[in-house]
């Protein structure tokens, strides 16, 4: 039970520190939380300040996905008008925030191939691969039509509508957290 | 050019939070629904607090005009969000 509730295993010794305050950071696997949010939120206002728009994520899965979707079916009313397909601003930006996260990683050297995630699901589910890749694969969609039914993801309602005050973020977050912890507690049941 | 070099310049900033915060990794999504580590909590929390700061600053000044993307359905919103729950404490994404 100890070890679930403290999962430090997998982040290992911070690489050796820097002179140079700056280069420390970067090299850094983890920053606090606040750190890192009050980029972003920085990341959120310039955004709309450069681009009059803000990030989202699952948006741009759909407006790729809907490249196949329209083959299907020619007529599908959602991406036809509500996710059309095409190479949209969204999916640059998902672009960025693949490299970045990639650059993140790398020079923190905390980049390698993984088939699995850390100690806490093998704790919980055991080693079995098709296990992890098959809930990761349910999951992704389950996530993806909720996005699609809300209007937007954790980044592309919560953050970027939160940050304008728009009331449908916050219809969702609620959503997201009470469904989230009920499911939690099904799946690690006497763990939870 | 720019409908290409700014939003991968954005992503890249995006991404890089999303990654020091700890936020690819399976156990920091799951156990914010477990109360046993509220890292994405806190970095919701602080990127909403700071950019709504800024962007209401912004738009105090007349630079932008807001761009809510997603319309008021109250049910749709929420159920959306009961839904999105099951798969992120699910897969952990």
């Amino acid at each position: 039970m100890s070890v679930l509730s403290t999962q430090k295993d997998d982040v290992q010794q911070e690489p050796t520190p820097h002179s140079n305050w700056f280069m420390t950071q970067i090299r850094k696997k983890e920053w606090s939380p606040y750190a890192a949010g009050t980029m972003l939120g920085i990341t959120v206002a310039l955004s709309l300040l450069l681009a009059g728009q803000l990030p989202g994520s699952s948006g741009s899965f759909e407006n790729l996905i809907a490249f196949l979707g329209t083959k299907i079916d020619a007529n599908n009313i959602y991406f036809r008008f509500i996710m059309p397909a095409g190479i949209t601003w969204q999916v640059w930006l998902m672009l960025g925030v693949f490299l970045g996260a990639f650059f993140s990683a790398w020079l923190s050297h905390d980049f390698r191939w993984r088939k699995m995630p850390d100690k806490q699901w093998i704790s919980v589910f055991g080693t079995a691969r098709w296990k992890r890749w098959l809930i990761a694969f349910l999951g992704g969609t389950i996530l993806e039509i909720g996005a699609g039914i809300a209007g937007g993801c954790t980044s592309g309602l919560a953050i970027s509508g939160g940050v304008q005050l728009a009331p449908a973020a916050f219809l969702f977050i609620p959503g997201m957290f009470i469904s989230g912890i009920i499911t939690a507690a099904i799946i690690y049941r006497k763990n939870y | 050019m720019s409908t290409i070099v700014i939003p991968v310049i954005i992503g890249l900033a995006f991404g890089w939070s999303l990654h020091k915060a700890g936020m690819t990794r399976y156990h920091k999504i799951v156990n914010v629904f477990r109360f046993t580590d509220l890292a994405v909590l806190k970095l919701m929390m602080a990127a909403m607090v700071v950019g709504m700061g800024l962007i209401y600053t912004f738009v105090g000044f007349g630079w932008v005009t807001l761009a809510i993307s997603t319309p008021v359905y109250v049910l749709g919103n929420f159920v959306g969000g009961l839904v999105f729950g099951v798969g992120m404490a699910g897969a952990g994404f």
